[in-house]
């Protein structure tokens, strides 16, 4: 047997009102592919989202390597193995380059190698450069499909790679590249794990594991085939916060949400007049930082870009954690203090304007927990979250008291 | 009738008869004492509902940890029917004291008073509960979702308890069970107990009935989930 990279445990996992895993143990050794066959519906996706420790479990554990990366008390441990994941839906960003995504993608092993082959071979290099919206369907799925495999080519060390039908909207040809590769893959050692309907991609597998009847059946080892030699290189991971960063500056989806309520707010503090001199201390600090608080308010516009393809879904399975705006909320924070003061011709001091930016990083990144913490529903967007942002009056009254 | 229903019904009959006696037979309180003595009136109505969401917001405590930690079904239908009456009971606690605020202090709200906003954040996080989960199919995600909130906030009912005896910014302190005479007499006193025994017993009503459509829901969902074909 060979040394277990994936290890399933008596895993239970209910989703809605059903139990979709029961009982359900399975191990995925270096150098095997392990192939999830079964009827839709039979829990193939729910299982390899379980394996990449994504889903609550009500009983059992999963164990990346030695560790046990999730269990059924909800505790979870980064996974000590590279993991290249494909979903069902793409995981990427319609922002992104494709090259920057597979670059992303790999440094998360901390190594990477050269990508030009792998657009050859799919067709894509002259898409390289291009934001992934404006690909078609089924190129987005290719880049998909290679962000789940190239960080095991450029692992130097065995890797696990989860792929939910990675075959699904890809032409013939690309398909019999697929199976090329997930030949290489396992020839280097590497642990596969696969959901498929296509018989070309089943015939890659070392054994297959029926979800209707949690049975697993050792098939015939297909030959080894070619492994070409690559060259990778160490390179830097890329944080969940740093992608975040890169995202809002491209994208500047801050500018519709936080940024205007914050304007829309001082708009309606300038239309008042010159009341500023009537006020005491503490009514002052109150309107020079409201409009702060409104950026604020808005909380995290990545939350919901994340659910375009479960984005986020893919980032905590490879990278073990979303995507956050990191240090924006600090500069949109101080700049708008410094506006405000500005506007209403106050003071500008210094350790006002750096209140301001401390004010707003803490309720943004607030706001974001909490639409964070809807992410699991079946419909977070329905749910009434700015309900519960008045608790944050708490920490803007603290500081314009103190301020005053 | 079912026992719920009942119990709902008696605790009914004593808020009405709690609203009688404070409107008709309790004291009037000296003018001295209150910028408005006949809003005075509404606090023995404020006072037992706030006392009722306590027991409310406990429940859905309760019911939130025994999903969560014991995946029981009974203890769901008691988050369920904790929220649902804390949601009530939260609203008829802020509404009435808005009301004598604004006739006592000549203002409804105030910002800077701790036990007016951790109260008015809990009623917002029942109103939070409620409508977020109806919003969403029944299933483990949701209820885990909702049973995290319903835990964490509980962390504001000791807050909202003891805000009043440590910062008694407006809002005043206890008027029963502080150890002195306090500022409330015989006639007093007993309209207020009959308004807390009544408000209880409402409470109990309401939950129990709640918890008996939850269960039907589910029944029904059951149901409907066999007709489907269990997919």
């Amino acid at each position: 047997m060979a040394k277990a990279l994936l290890n399933l445990v008596d895993v239970q996992v209910r989703r809605g009102m059903n139990t979709v895993l029961e009982g359900c143990t399975l191990a995925v050794g270096a150098g095997q592919t392990v192939v999830l066959t079964g009827a839709n519906g039979a829990g193939k996706s729910t299982l390899l989202e379980t394996a990449a420790g994504l889903l609550p479990m009500e009983q059992g554990h999963v164990e990346h390597g030695e560790v046990v990366v999730a269990d059924a008390d909800g505790r979870r441990r980064p996974s000590p193995l590279t993991v290249g994941m494909t979903l069902q839906r793409n995981g990427v960003l319609g922002s992104e380059l494709v090259a920057e995504h597979l670059q992303t993608a790999m440094s998360m092993s901390g190594h990477s190698v050269d990508i030009d082959p792998f657009l050859e071979a799919f067709n894509l290099m002259h898409r390289a450069n291009d934001l992934v919206a404006h690909l078609s369907q089924g190129q987005a799925r290719k880049v998909a499909v290679l962000a789940g495999l190239l960080p095991a080519f450029a692992s130097p060390t065995p890797a696990l790679i989860i792929l939910d039908e990675p075959d699904a909207g890809l032409d013939d040809a690309s398909i019999e590249i697929l199976g090329q590769w997930l030949n290489e893959l396992r020839a280097m050692g590497h642990a596969l794990l696969v959901a498929t309907h296509d018989e070309r991609v089943m015939t890659q597998a070392t054994h297959l594991y029926n979800t209707d009847q949690s049975e697993v059946e050792t098939t015939t080892e297909p030959p080894v085939g070619k492994v070409d030699a690559r060259t990778s290189r160490e390179v830097k991971p890329l944080s969940p916060s740093a992608f975040g960063v890169k995202i809002h500056l491209r994208t500047m989806m801050w500018l519709n949400t936080n940024a205007m309520a914050g304007l829309l707010t001082l708009g309606i503090l300038l239309t008042l007049g010159d009341f500023m001199e009537e006020l005491d201390n503490l009514q002052r600090m109150g309107f020079i930082l409201a409009p702060t608080l409104a950026v604020g308010l808005c909380g995290e516009p990545l939350v919901a870009a994340l659910r375009e393809e479960r984005a986020g879904v893919w980032w905590r399975a490879v990278g073990g954690g979303e995507p956050h705006a990191g240090w924006i909320p600090l500069a949109i924070g101080a700049v708008f203090t410094f506006l405000t003061t500005n506007g209403l011709q106050d003071a500008r001091e210094i350790h006002i304007i750096l209140t301001g930016a401390v004010l707003c990083f803490v309720v943004w990144h607030s706001v974001g927990w909490m639409q964070r913490s809807t992410q699991r529903l079946a419909r977070p967007h329905a749910v009434f979250i700015g309900l519960l942002t008045p608790v944050l009056i708490l920490p803007y009254s603290i500081l314009i008291g103190l301020l005053a | 009738m079912r026992l719920g229903e009942t119990v709902l019904f008696v605790g009914f009959t004593g808020i009405g008869t709690t609203l009688l006696l404070a409107l008709l037979w309790a004291p009037s309180v000296s003018i001295n004492a209150f910028e408005s003595p006949a809003a005075q009136r509404i606090f023995y109505w404020h006072v037992p509902a706030a006392w009722a969401a306590f027991i409310a917001f406990g429940a859905l405590f309760v019911g939130s940890a025994g999903w969560l930690f014991k995946r029981s079904e009974r203890m769901w239908r008691l988050h369920v029917a904790g929220s649902e009456a804390g949601l009530a009971t939260g609203l008829m606690t802020v509404w009435s004291g808005c009301v004598w605020g604004a006739a006592e202090w000549g203002t409804p709200w105030d910002w800077t008073d701790v036990r007016l906003n951790t109260f008015g954040l809990l009623t917002l996080l029942a109103i939070y509960v409620v409508l977020g989960r109806n919003s969403q199919p029944d299933g483990v995600e949701t209820r885990d979702t909702f049973a995290a909130f319903g835990l964490y906030g509980f962390v504001l009912v000791p807050v909202t308890y003891i805000a009043t005896r440590i910062w008694t910014i407006r809002h005043p302190g206890p008027v029963v069970g502080t150890g002195d005479e306090g500022s409330i007499n015989g006639e007093m006193g007993l309209v207020l107990l009959i308004g807390a025994v009544s408000f209880t017993v409402f409470i109990i009503g309401h939950m129990m009935a709640s918890m008996r459509l939850t269960a039907l829901e589910q029944r029904l969902e059951r149901m409907q989930h066999n007709f489907d074909g269990g997919a």
